[in-house]
C-alpha cells in the first residue's frame, strides 16, 4: 500500500507528506418540510474547512457539541457524501478511490462503544466482521487473527465468545479499537472515543491509543470536546465553531498561546486541580446558535453580542497564519489585534 | 490445506454453532421468564395451543364429517332423513335414542335394515364410514304424519342386534310412504368420554341440514388457522421486503412506496378486501407465465453461482482492487462482446436449425441443458477473461457496482445477459404460451386469502420501514458500513435481526386479525361456500334462523372470538417480552 | 387522493365483468336497426369502454370532478345519489359509535393506568383485548339477542325490565309505525332510506333531522310520535345498538392506547413535580397528566373513524341500515362497479377529511405543533 502512495511527485520527506488534505470542504444537510418535501434550508454542519494531516501525526479536533466535528469526521472517511470541496487521501480524491479499498485504509472508532456493536454479535464476530466482509480470512484463521487483535488491545482470548453487553465501557472501547485495527489501516478516526467513559478508564484507553499509534505508525484524527484529553494525545489541534475552524496550531502552542476568543473560553473552562489557580474564567454565555442559517460573519462574535460583530461581516475570514503553524480566523471581534 | 487445518476448521465451526445455540438458549429462557409473569399471555398461549390441537385432531374429536353428503341415498336408512335444526342438549340430541326414517317403500325389499350411525371419517384412509349400531330397545314407530303405529310391526333380530326386521304388513300397506322409527342403541365407538353422559353429539346443536354444528366448528378451526397463518406469513414477507427496501434506500423509492401505502390506508381494509374479492370473482386458477417461472429461479441461481465462482475460484489477491481510470468505451466493451457472442451463438449459430427440426421432449431437454451449460460456462469464462485480460475495465465497473450507495448494483449488465439468455432458452424450448399453475383450485377461500394479503402488506411495510429507519441510525450499522460491509449483509445480518421483534408481535396479532377479517368476508357472503365448515360462513348460514335458533350463531362466533383472543393475548405477551423496557 | 382514484379505477379494470353486458342483460344480442350495431356494442360505446384505458381514466376523472359518478347498474340511479343517500347513515352510525366508544375507552384507560397492576387493571386489559377480538357481526347479533327478544330465546330485557319483546329495536332506523302513512313519498326506494316527513334537503342524520320536522308533518304521524322529541328518541334507540357494537370495538383499542399513553406521561418529570408541589392526586391525573396523555389519542381518532366505517359494512346489514357498507356489499354481489368505486372513493374522502380535522385539532391542543 505504501508503495502506491509514493507516486506522489513531491519529494518531501515521508513524515511531512500530507496524508489527508481537506480543501474548502462543505457538508450541508437539507432541511425538508412542507407537503412536497421541498428543501427549505440547510444545516451547514461543515462550512468551508481547510487543513491537512501529515502522516503519522495525531490531529485533534475540538469544539462544543453540535459544532460539526462529528460530521467532519464522517465526511473525511467518505461515509457521507461531500456537498462541495474535496478530501484527498494520499493525493487521490476519496471519491475516486474504490470504496472497499478506502475502508481498508481508513477506519473509525465511534463515540458510543456499546452502540457501535451489533448486540447480537459475539466479540469474535464484531472484531472479525471487517475481515469477513473484505474476504480476507475465515474459519480458524479468523479466530487466531481476532485473538491477536484482542491481545494487542489488552483483552483475552476468552472474551471472544462473549457479547457486547457483558463488557464495561472501557473494554467495549478496546474491542472497537481492535475492530478498527483488524484491517491494518493507516488512518483511524477517533470520534470522541473517551467521552462516554469514566475518567479513570479514559486515561487507560488514551494511553493504549498512544501506544498503538506509536507502535504501528498510525495517523489519528482525534475528535473530542474535552480539551485536556486532546492536549494529552494530539500533535496538532484544530478548534471548530459552527462548522468552521477558528484556530489551528500545535497542541502546546494553542494551549499556551490561544488567540481566538473562543479558544480562550474553551481553555479557561478546563478544570485545574489547583484551587488557588486564579486564571480569568471566561464563561461562555448563550447556546451554540442553530447551524441552520447561521449568522453571517464571525458567528462567535454574534453569540457574544460583540460590539464589533458588524465589522466582521465585511472582512475575509479565511484562516491566516500568524506564526509558523499557527492559523487563526482573522476576525475583528474575537481575535483582536489581527 | 492440511488435514490438521481442516480439523481446526471443523472444531471452529462446531464451536460457533455451540456458541449460537447457547445464546439462543439464554435468550429463550430469559424471554420465557418475562412471558411467564403474565397470566394473560399464558392464557393466550394455552388458547392458541388448544385451538391448534383441536384442528390437528379434529378427525378424532368430531362426531361426523363436516361436509357429509346430504343427498347420499346409497343407504336405505338415513339418519335424520328430515334434517332439522336441533337445539344443543335437547332430547333429540341424545343419539342413544336415535330416530331413523324409511325413505320409500321400494327400498324395503329385503324386509330388514341395519341401524347405522352418522357418517364418519376414517382417520386412516379418509373415507366415509358408518358404525353399525347395537339396538337395545325400540321406542316408537310413527308414520309420516306423526301418528303412532304399532311397535310390534318391527322387531330386532335376535341374533344380530343391529338388524331390524320389518313385518310384511307394514311393507304391503301402501298408505305408509315413510315411517319413523326411534330406538335406543349402544355404541361404544360413538361415545366420547369427554362429553356429558347421554350427549354424544350435538352439544352445539345441529344446523338446518341436520349436520352436527360441533363437528363443523371443530373442522372450521382448520380453515381459520390455515388462512390466518398463510395470510400473515405472506403479508409479513411482502411487507418486510417492501419496507426494508424502502427504509434502507430512502429517497425516491421510499417516497413512492409510502404514497402507495397511503392509498391503502385511505380505504377501510374490509371494503378494500371486498372490492378485491369481487374483482377476483371470475378467476378460476392462479397462474404465472412459464417464462417468468423459469426466469426468476434461474436468474437467482445464476447470480448466486456468479458470486460463488468469484469467491471460490478467483484467488483473493486478484480480488484486491486498485484505483484506475476508465473510459465509456472500456466500461461497456467486455459485456458488449460477451453479449454479442451469446447472441451470435444462440441466434445465428447452427443450433436454431437443430431445434426446429424436432419438437420431441428429449430434444427440448437436451437443448435446454446445452444452453444452461453454455450460460454457466459463459458466466465463468466471462469473469475469468475480464479479471485476467483487462483488469481496468472490470475495476471501473466494479467501483460503481460495489458502491453501497448504488441500489441498482445487482442489475449489472452481466445479470442482464443472464436474463436475456434464459429468456432465449425458454423461447427455444418450444413452449411459448405455457403457464405454471400456482394455485390449482382457486376457490373463494383462496380469493379471500389473496385479497387479505393484498390489503394487508402496507401495514407491515410501514412497520418494518420505521423499524429499519430506527435501527439504521444506530451506531453499529454505521460501524458495519465503515468496515465496508455490503448492503445485503448490513440488511440481513445487522438491521433485520435487530428489527424483527415488533414484527413478531404484529405477526401474532395479525393472525388473529386475519381470522376476524376472513370470517367477516365469509359472513357477507364473499368467503366460503354455503354450509362449508368455516366459522364466518356458519354464522352467516345461521342468520336466517336468528334469533330463534341462536345456537347456530353463538358457537361459531365464540370459536372465532376464542381463537382471535388467544392470538391477541399471545401477541400482547410477546410484546411484553420484546419490549426493551423489560430487558434487563 | 389521486392515488385513490387510480386505485378505484384500477379495480374497475380488474373486475372481469363487462358493465355493458350487465346493463343490456339478455337483450345484448339484439341489433339496433338504425346503426346496425348490437345493443352490447351500443352500450359499450355509450359507456366509453371502447376507448383506450388512459383516455377512459381521463374521462373518469373529469366526470368525477363534474359530479358525474356514473350510473349504478343495480339501483338504476346515478351513483352519486346512491352514495349521497347512504353516506349520512354510515357517518351517523360511526360518529355515534365513537361518541359511545371514546368515553368508555378513555375512562377505563385512565382508571387502568391509575390502578396499574391491580385486579381492575388486569380485568380491563383483558376486556380491551377481548373487545378487539370479538367478531363485530357476531357481537351485533348477540346484542340483538340480549336486548331485544323474549326470555324463551335468551333475551335479558323482558325478565329484567318487564318489557314485552325486548327493550331496544334491532332493525331499521325508525319504528315501523312511522313508515306507513305515506309509504310512496319516501325519497329513496328503500324503506329506511329517507322518510317522507323529514324536511327535504335535510342533513340525512336522523338525530338532527328529527328536530326539524314541522308540526304539520308531525300531525300526520302515528300518535306515539307527535313530538320532535319522540322522533328523536326513536332514532336514538334505533341507533344505539349498532353504534354500541362499533363503539365497543374501538373502545378496546382506545383503552390500550390511553393506558399506555397515560402511564408514559405519569413517569414524566412534570407530573412528579406536580405531586411534589402537593397537588392532589386527582388533580395531578385529571389536569396535569390526562391533558398531555390525550394528545396522542387524537391521532387514533382519524383512524378509528376509518375503522368504524369498515366495521359498519358488517353491522349495517345486520341492523338493516342502508348505509354505505350495505350498499357496497350489494354492489359487489351484483358487480355494480360504479357504486363500488363511488363508495371506495367517498370512504377515502371521509378518511382524509377526518385526518385533516385531527391535524387541525392537534395544532389547537398541542402548542408545540403550532410553533413549527
Amino acid at each position: 500500500m505504501i508503495e502506491e502512495l509514493e507516486d506522489n511527485p513531491n519529494d518531501m520527506p515521508e513524515r511531512d507528506t500530507p496524508l489527508i488534505e481537506v480543501k474548502e470542504l462543505r457538508k450541508y444537510f437539507p432541511v425538508k418540510s412542507g407537503m412536497f418535501s421541498k428543501v427549505q434550508s440547510h444545516v451547514k454542519a461543515v462550512d468551508g474547512v481547510d487543513f491537512s494531516i501529515r502522516k503519522g501525526e495525531v490531529f485533534g479536533i475540538v469544539g462544543e457539541s453540535g459544532c460539526g466535528k462529528t460530521t467532519l469526521g464522517r465526511v473525511l472517511l467518505g461515509l457521507i457524501p461531500i456537498t462541495s470541496g474535496s478530501v484527498s487521501y494520499g493525493g487521490d480524491d476519496i471519491r475516486e478511490i474504490n470504496d472497499r479499498e478506502l475502508r481498508r485504509k481508513m477506519q473509525i472508532v465511534f463515540q458510543d462503544p456499546g452502540g457501535s456493536m451489533n448486540p447480537r454479535f459475539s466479540v469474535r464476530s464484531i472484531v472479525g466482521e471487517p475481515l469477513i466482509v473484505n474476504g480476507l480470512t475465515d474459519g480458524a484463521e479468523l479466530t487466531k487473527k481476532v485473538g491477536e487483535l484482542l491481545a494487542s488491545v489488552g483483552l483475552k482470548d476468552s472474551h471472544m465468545t462473549r457479547f457486547p453487553h457483558e463488557f464495561s465501557g472501557g473494554q467495549k472501547q478496546r474491542i472497537a479499537l481492535a475492530r478498527a485495527l483488524s484491517l491494518d489501516p493507516e488512518f483511524i478516526l477517533l470520534d470522541e472515543p473517551t467521552s462516554a467513559l469514566d475518567v479513570s478508564v479514559q486515561a487507560q484507553v488514551l494511553n493504549l491509543l498512544i501506544d498503538i499509534q506509536k507502535e504501528r505508525d498510525l495517523t489519528f484524527v482525534f475528535i473530542a470536546h474535552d480539551l485536556a484529553v486532546v492536549r494529552h494525545i494530539s500533535d496538532r489541534v484544530a478548534v471548530m465553531y459552527l462548522g468552521k475552524i477558528v484556530e489551528m496550531a500545535d497542541a502546546e502552542d494553542i494551549y499556551k498561546n490561544p488567540i481566538h476568543a473562543y479558544t480562550k473560553a474553551l481553555i479557561s473552562a478546563i478544570p485545574t486541580p489547583d484551587p488557588n489557580d486564579e486564571r480569568s474564567e471566561e464563561l461562555l454565555e448563550g447556546d451554540v446558535p442553530s447551524p441552520i442559517d447561521p449568522p453571517p460573519g464571525c458567528s462567535f462574535g454574534h453569540r457574544l453580542n460583540h460590539p464589533k460583530w458588524e465589522e466582521s461581516t465585511r472582512v475575509d475570514l479565511t484562516l491566516k497564519e500568524i506564526s509558523p503553524g499557527h492559523w487563526v480566523q482573522p476576525c475583528p471581534c474575537c481575535t483582536e489585534g489581527l | 490445506m492440511s488435514w490438521k487445518e481442516g480439523e481446526e476448521d471443523r472444531e471452529e465451526s462446531l464451536r460457533r454453532i455451540n456458541e449460537r445455540l447457547s445464546q439462543i438458549r439464554i435468550d429463550a429462557s430469559r424471554s420465557w421468564k418475562v412471558f411467564r409473569r403474565s397470566i394473560l399471555a399464558i392464557t393466550g398461549l394455552a388458547m392458541v395451543v388448544s385451538v391448534t390441537l383441536i384442528s390437528i385432531f379434529a378427525d378424532d374429536i368430531a362426531v361426523e364429517h363436516p361436509s357429509r353428503d346430504l343427498l347420499d341415498t346409497r343407504d336405505t336408512w338415513v339418519n335424520d332423513y328430515e334434517p332439522k335444526r336441533v337445539a344443543p342438549f335437547s332430547e333429540e340430541c341424545d343419539w342413544h335414542k336415535q330416530t331413523i326414517s324409511l325413505t320409500t317403500l321400494r327400498r324395503w325389499d329385503a324386509n330388514w335394515t341395519t341401524a347405522l350411525s352418522h357418517e364418519k371419517v376414517n382417520p386412516d384412509d379418509r373415507t366415509f364410514y358408518r358404525d353399525t349400531l347395537e339396538v337395545i330397545e325400540l321406542v316408537s314407530l310413527e308414520d309420516n304424519l306423526g301418528y303412532d303405529i304399532d311397535l310390534s310391526l318391527v322387531s330386532v333380530d335376535e341374533d344380530n342386534s343391529s338388524l331390524i326386521w320389518i313385518s310384511d304388513q307394514l311393507i304391503s300397506n301402501t298408505s305408509y310412504t315413510t315411517i319413523r322409527l326411534t330406538y335406543v342403541f349402544n355404541n361404544e365407538e360413538m361415545h366420547h368420554s369427554w362429553l356429558p353422559d347421554g350427549y354424544d353429539v350435538c352439544i352445539f346443536g345441529t344446523n338446518t341440514e341436520g349436520q352436527d354444528l360441533f363437528s363443523k366448528v371443530l373442522y372450521g378451526s382448520r380453515v381459520s388457522l390455515k388462512i390466518g397463518f398463510t395470510v400473515a406469513s405472506l403479508t409479513v414477507i411482502i411487507g418486510t421486503v417492501v419496507g426494508s427496501v424502502s427504509g434502507y434506500y430512502g429517497g425516491r423509492v421510499d417516497e413512492v412506496m409510502m404514497r402507495v401505502t397511503d392509498v391503502f390506508f385511505a380505504v377501510p381494509g374490509l371494503i378494500l378486501a371486498m372490492a378485491f374479492v369481487a374483482a377476483l370473482q371470475a378467476v378460476e386458477s392462479f397462474t404465472m407465465p412459464l417464462w417468468l417461472a423459469i426466469l426468476v429461479p434461474t436468474s437467482f441461481l445464476a447470480i448466486s453461482a456468479r458470486s460463488l465462482v468469484a469467491d471460490s475460484i478467483l484467488p483473493s489477491s486478484e480480488k484486491k482492487s486498485l484505483a484506475s481510470s476508465d473510459s465509456i468505451y472500456s466500461y461497456f466493451k467486455q459485456p458488449v462482446i460477451v453479449l454479442s457472442v451469446i447472441m451470435f451463438l444462440i441466434l445465428a449459430g447452427p443450433w436454431e436449425g437443430l431445434f426446429e427440426v424436432t419438437d420431441s421432449w428429449l430434444w427440448r431437454v437436451l437443448s435446454s441443458l446445452i444452453i444452461i451449460f453454455l450460460v454457466v460456462g459463459l458466466v465463468i469464462a466471462d469473469r475469468a477473461i475480464l479479471d485476467k485480460s483487462s483488469f481496468d475495465d472490470y475495476l471501473g465497473r466494479a467501483r460503481s457496482a460495489l458502491d453501497w450507495r448504488n441500489p441498482y448494483r445487482y442489475l449489472t449488465l452481466r445479470t442482464l445477459a443472464i436474463f436475456l439468455s434464459v429468456a432465449i432458452l425458454h423461447r427455444l424450448s418450444g413452449d411459448t404460451d405455457g403457464e405454471i399453475t400456482l394455485i390449482q383450485d382457486f376457490d373463494r377461500l383462496w380469493k379471500v386469502q389473496v385479497a387479505l394479503v393484498f390489503t394487508g402488506w402496507p401495514g407491515y411495510a410501514r412497520l418494518i420501514r420505521g423499524q429499519v429507519l430506527y435501527v439504521k441510525e444506530m451506531a453499529f450499522v454505521e460501524a458495519a458500513r465503515s468496515v465496508g460491509a455490503p448492503p445485503g449483509r448490513i440488511m440481513f445480518r445487522h438491521i433485520l435481526p435487530n428489527a424483527w421483534a415488533p414484527l413478531l408481535v404484529a405477526f401474532t396479532l395479525d393472525i388473529g386479525g386475519t381470522i376476524l377479517s376472513a370470517s367477516g368476508l365469509s359472513f357477507i357472503g364473499l368467503g366460503a361456500e354455503p354450509y362449508a365448515a368455516e366459522w364466518g360462513r356458519l354464522v352467516s348460514d345461521g342468520r336466517t334462523y336468528f334469533p330463534q335458533d341462536w345456537w347456530l350463531i353463538l358457537f361459531p362466533g365464540l370459536a372465532i372470538a376464542f381463537t382471535t383472543l388467544g392470538f391477541n393475548l399471545l401477541g400482547d405477551g410477546i410484546r411484553d417480552v420484546v419490549d426493551p423496557k423489560n430487558r434487563s | 387522493m389521486i392515488g385513490v382514484t387510480v386505485f378505484t379505477f384500477g379495480i374497475s379494470q380488474i373486475i372481469p365483468a363487462d358493465p355493458a353486458a350487465i346493463l343490456c342483460g339478455e337483450r345484448c344480442g339484439l341489433v339496433d336497426p338504425t346503426t346496425g350495431m348490437t345493443l352490447l356494442e351500443l352500450q359499450r360505446e355509450r359507456l366509453g369502454l371502447n376507448k383506450p384505458i388512459i383516455e377512459q381514466f381521463a374521462i373518469y376523472l373529469q366526470n368525477l370532478l363534474e359530479g358525474d359518478w356514473g350510473e349504478s347498474t343495480a339501483y338504476h340511479r346515478p351513483t352519486s345519489e346512491v352514495v349521497k343517500d347512504a353516506a349520512p347513515i354510515t357517518l351517523e352510525m360511526s360518529f355515534f359509535a365513537l361518541f359511545i366508544g371514546y368515553p368508555i375507552g378513555i375512562t377505563l384507560g385512565i382508571l387502568s393506568a391509575v390502578w396499574q397492576d391491580s385486579v381492575f387493571d388486569h380485568i380491563s386489559r383483558f376486556m380491551a383485548i377481548a373487545f378487539v377480538s370479538l367478531p363485530i357481526f357476531w357481537l351485533a347479533m348477540m346484542l340483538q339477542l340480549l336486548f331485544s327478544t323474549g326470555p324463551d330465546v335468551g333475551g335479558i330485557c323482558d325478565p329484567l325490565f318487564g318489557t314485552q319483546g325486548g327493550c331496544l329495536p334491532i332493525y331499521g332506523r325508525h319504528d315501523v309505525a312511522l313508515t306507513f302513512p305515506d309509504y310512496t313519498s319516501i325519497t329513496c326506494s328503500e324503506i329506511s332510506c329517507y322518510p317522507w316527513y323529514y324536511p327535504s334537503g335535510g342533513t340525512g342524520f336522523h338525530l338532527v333531522d328529527s328536530w326539524f320536522v314541522t308540526d304539520d308533518a308531525l300531525s300526520t304521524l302515528h300518535p306515539d310520535y307527535s313530538t320532535n322529541r319522540a322522533l328523536f328518541n326513536d332514532s336514538l334507540s334505533h341507533l344505539f345498538l349498532p353504534s354500541f357494537t362499533l363503539g365497543i370495538a374501538s373502545a378496546g383499542s382506545l383503552l390500550r392506547y390511553m393506558r399506555a399513553s397515560l402511564l408514559e406521561v405519569l413517569n414524566e418529570d412534570y407530573v412528579r413535580t406536580a405531586r411534589a408541589k402537593g397537588v392532589s392526586e386527582r388533580r395531578v391525573i385529571l389536569v396535569h397528566a390526562c391533558r398531555n396523555a390525550l394528545v396522542p389519542i387524537l391521532t387514533i381518532l382519524g383512524f378509528s373513524i376509518g375503522g368504524a366505517i369498515g366495521g359498519a359494512v358488517l353491522t349495517e346489514s345486520i341492523f338493516s341500515f342502508n348505509g354505505m357498507g350495505r350498499v357496497a356489499v350489494q354492489a359487489i354481489t351484483v358487480l355494480d362497479f360504479s357504486v363500488i368505486m363511488g363508495v371506495t372513493l367517498i370512504t377515502a374522502v371521509i378518511f382524509l377529511i377526518a385526518n385533516l380535522i385531527v391535524d387541525i385539532l392537534y395544532a389547537v391542543i398541542d402548542p408545540r405543533v403550532r410553533l413549527e
